[in-house]
């Protein structure tokens, strides 16, 4: 008796393979966890067993019945459900609205906010999610967004609870209650499927562990006591996998510490906070040319306000930034571009990228915002130039007037490669440039930021990944509330720098 | 069908799909819809001087869609060209009575250079206030209308008020004849001349020079542009100016062309025609020609229905209507979405 099992599910999606043949079967009334790098196919998996996607191949089993494959309504009703990565509640429904419509109950055209109200009182109540039935999604904070979204997935009988990287979001503490609810959830007898991709996290929670690299599982449900942080990252890794290189490797550049000029310096850099996290509080961070800096943090502890800081979108309210020894404190983004940094933001969609242009538009965007506007440009040498250059950088493209949004997110994510990383670039700030990439597409981001490294420019890169921070950056520095907490360099100990992750809270 | 071509094809379309519910409309109003199409074909081009009434509407709609198209393309709404279109010709006329003994030859370039910079300023509040508050220019353009009719009315009534009048229209005192670009038919080769001049330049600015292309690009994503490190201030100050700017020239040819003065209220319709035109030629500036000799030929066959043929004119209102509302019906949804995910 299982509470769900795939037989040889395999998933692609174009050339990509995102699953290959996973044969996996997870036991009821027990947490599993399955783990992976960013790409590695954790969330196709999630959504297959979630009937969200339809694997190429394959098939699904609860018990000894089939499952219908690729039909969430079908799958709903065998008990299996979803927690989706980026919360899926509509922001205007009040709390007891979003329990009542997305749950499969049938439901009355006609309804009022009290009988739902009481309707799902005691359901809430006994899941201790500290909301009021008549709250607005949107005015709720993350983690009890995430508890209104389990609760709304457990108003069914639901036997198999699925979570895609819950964590993602959350702050440590919040972590450790969404645990604990985890666990009482299981004591409960529902069986827990938890996505995850922090070792940390894997180990406190988990009491199996399955990991996938690069569309396979290499490990199955493993059991927690015989694993240690320094083989479940082996294990995530892969250190004979090619495409992902050992740590520390790679560093081909003179390793001459002191003799290297600094190519950005921000020195005791304070900013208000942004929406996407705190103010940055009395920063100083030098990076070197050559260099790879790693930015570790839990989502939302300032990275986002540090990319807006060195775009110049929030103003320094103390502190100064040169680049390249030329203060650019005050001075706007074009500016601080002439002098050589490049940014890759953290929204490739909207920040990085006009969908609905063209390619040659969006990679010569670069080029118009220097000079006056008014001044005579040629398109066709622009259209030409472009098109060298992303075949260059290997996109594949048919037309360089088809619109940017005909790509995929790999080949997108190249064209801004492609415009960002160009001669003149002396500082590249690279904002989570590998999320939402397969892995082939990750080894290439990568291996372009170290290339531009070993051309001798300071890079800087923000991931809430830590793997990918470990295999890339020569130095690493955590940021938690808006302040560099603690530094490292290699050998990481993913124990240490995990831990500094979530010190602050202590 | 190569890619250039889908965006006319498409136009088609839209004219073709409100031109047969037309065609049901006018059968159930009573009135055999062949006969009433071919009287409008007729009163566009076949007629005598059809021809020039289709060409001397066609040139004011296209000077003033080329400023909305601009305006558009950079995704700011200007529908305020009729207000630009009117406060263009009030500069313009004042500068004409002000200088009406002066030499031509220098007084003709002024009172264009005046009526462009009146219809700049009308678009230029506007574009201020979007720049630097957020307010929403497609309320803001709006509203400047009603004030630029109102201003029309007192100036034709007041400062340049024409005492010969009847008294009917508002009306100012005639410009010096010396200063007419054209006759009352509007049609002649100083103004068309004039027209393909702004035509070629409004091409180079959209498609050859930074401001255009980057400006297309912020009307898709003014945020991308933003981490480029563009002054999406300025795009957007250039484009409600350009915008102003074109209606205003359009207004001053106006009053030293088919018009001769300021009235109150005239070419009522001008502005919106111009919004339809944009939208129809698909914020091209080559297909504007097309779509804006089509608009004309339908206000030119506007005046001939209840003369000639004794059809109501109001047939052409319900086309202007049908076109705008299948139009507005496919192109608006998209544009209001990105207007919300751009400002959120």
């Amino acid at each position: 008796m299982n509470a769900l099992a795939c037989d040889e599910v395999t998933v692609t999606y174009g050339e990509t393979v995102a699953l290959r043949e996973v044969s996996v079967a997870f036991d009821p009334g027990r947490i599993h966890a399955v783990v992976g790098q960013n790409g590695a196919g954790k969330t196709t998996f999630a959504r297959v067993c979630a009937g969200i996607v339809r694997p190429t191949s394959g098939r699904l089993t609860i018990g000894d019945q089939p499952v219908p494959v690729g039909n969430v309504r079908a799958s709903r009703a065998c008990g299996v459900e979803l927690v989706h990565q980026s919360f899926a509640l509509p922001p205007s429904f009040t709390v007891a609205e979003a329990l009542e419509f997305g749950s499969t109950r049938r439901t009355n055209l006609v309804y009022s906010r009290r009988t739902l109200e009481t309707r799902w009182r005691t359901h809430l109540e006994a899941l201790d999610v500290p909301a009021r039935l008549g709250d607005r999604i949107r005015d709720l904070p993350v983690e009890t967004q995430q508890g209104v979204e389990i609760a709304r997935a457990l108003v069914g009988d639901a036997k198999l609870l699925i979570l895609d990287e819950p964590t993602a979001v959350l702050a440590p503490l919040a972590i450790e209650q969404l645990f604990a609810r985890l666990r009482r959830l299981s004591a409960s007898g529902v069986t827990v499927l938890v996505i995850l991709h922090k070792i940390r996290e894997v180990l406190a929670i988990a009491e199996t562990v399955s990991v996938l690299r690069a569309g396979r599982l290499v490990e199955a449900l493993v059991p927690r006591a015989s694993l240690d942080p320094a083989s479940l990252a082996r294990a995530i890794v892969g250190s004979a996998d090619a495409e992902l290189p050992a740590i520390g490797a790679e560093r081909t550049s003179a390793d001459a510490e002191g003799t290297r000029n600094v190519a950005l310096a921000l020195s005791s850099v304070s900013t208000r906070a942004v929406a996407g996290g705190p103010g940055l509080a009395n920063v100083s961070l030098a990076v070197a040319c050559g260099e790879i800096v790693g930015i570790a943090g839990v989502e939302g502890n300032g990275q986002r306000t540090l990319v807006d800081a060195l775009a110049a979108r929030v103003p320094f309210a103390a502190g100064s930034l040169q680049l390249g020894g030329h203060d650019v404190t005050g001075v706007s983004l074009l500016e601080r571009r002439g002098h050589g940094l490049r940014i890759i933001p953290f929204e490739r969609n909207i920040e990085g990228l006009s969908l609905a242009s063209a390619l040659w538009q969006n990679w010569s965007a670069r080029l118009l915002v220097i000079g006056r506007l008014l001044r005579l440009i040629d398109p066709p040498r622009l259209r030409a130039t472009s098109r060298t250059v992303l075949e260059r950088w290997g996109v594949r493209f048919g037309s360089v007037d088809q619109n940017a949004g005909t790509l995929s997110g790999g080949n997108a994510q190249k064209v801004v490669l492609a415009r960002e990383i160009d001669d003149d670039a002396s500082v590249i700030v690279a904002a989570q440039p590998t999320r939402g990439l397969d892995i082939s597409a990750m080894a290439f981001v990568w291996r372009a930021l170290r290339e531009a490294r070993d051309r001798g420019c300071g890079v800087i890169v923000i991931s809430s990944d830590l793997d990918e921070l470990f295999d890339i950056s020569d130095r690493i520095v955590v940021f938690v509330s808006g302040r560099i907490v603690a530094e490292f360099r290699p050998p990481y100990d993913v124990r240490i720098v995990g831990e500094a992750l979530t010190a602050a809270h202590a | 069908m190569s890619a250039r071509l889908f965006p006319v094809a498409r136009a088609l379309a839209y004219v073709a799909i409100a031109l047969v519910a037309c065609a049901i409309v006018f059968q159930l109003a009573g009135y055999p819809s062949a006969g009433m199409f071919a009287a409008i074909v007729e009163g566009a081009f076949l007629a005598p001087h059809a021809i020039v009434h289709t060409i001397r509407w066609a040139m004011p709609l296209f000077v003033t869609a080329l400023g909305v198209l601009v305006a558009f393309r950079c995704g700011y709404f200007n529908i305020g060209a009729q207000g630009q279109f009117y406060l263009g010709a009030i500069a313009a006329g004042l500068t004409a009575d002000a200088l009406h003994a002066g030499p031509p030859v220098l007084v003709i370039p002024l009172v264009l250079a005046a009526g462009i910079a009146g219809g700049a300023l009308w678009a230029l509040w506007p574009g201020l206030l979007r720049v630097l508050s957020g307010t929403d220019e497609v309320i803001t353009t709006l509203m400047g209308n009603f004030i630029a009719i109102l201003a029309l009315a007192y100036v034709t009534s007041g400062p340049l008020k024409d005492g010969s009048g009847s008294g009917e229209v508002a009306a100012a005192r005639p410009v010096a004849d010396g200063l007419r670009l054209s006759t009352s038919s509007g049609v002649s080769l100083s103004i068309l001349a004039i027209v393909i001049v702004v035509g070629g330049l409004m091409w180079l600015l959209v498609d050859r020079t930074a401001f255009g292309v980057l400006g297309s690009l912020a009307g898709r994503n003014p945020v991308m542009v933003v981490w480029q490190g563009a002054r999406s201030g300025r795009i957007a100050i250039g484009a409600f100016l350009f915008s102003g700017a074109l209606a205003g020239l359009a207004g001053a040819l106006e009053l030293l062309g088919p018009s001769g003065r300021l009235l109150s209220g005239f070419a009522p319709t001008l502005g919106f025609g111009a919004v339809l035109v944009a939208l129809v030629s698909g914020l091209s500036v080559s297909a504007a020609t097309v779509a804006s000799v089509f608009f004309g030929g339908l206000a030119a066959a506007s005046l001939y229905l209840p003369v000639i043929a004794g059809f109501p004119a109001a047939a052409i209102d319900i086309i202007n209507a049908a076109i705008t509302l299948v139009i507005t019906a496919r192109a608006w949804p998209s544009a209001l979405r990105r207007r919300a995910s751009a400002s959120s």
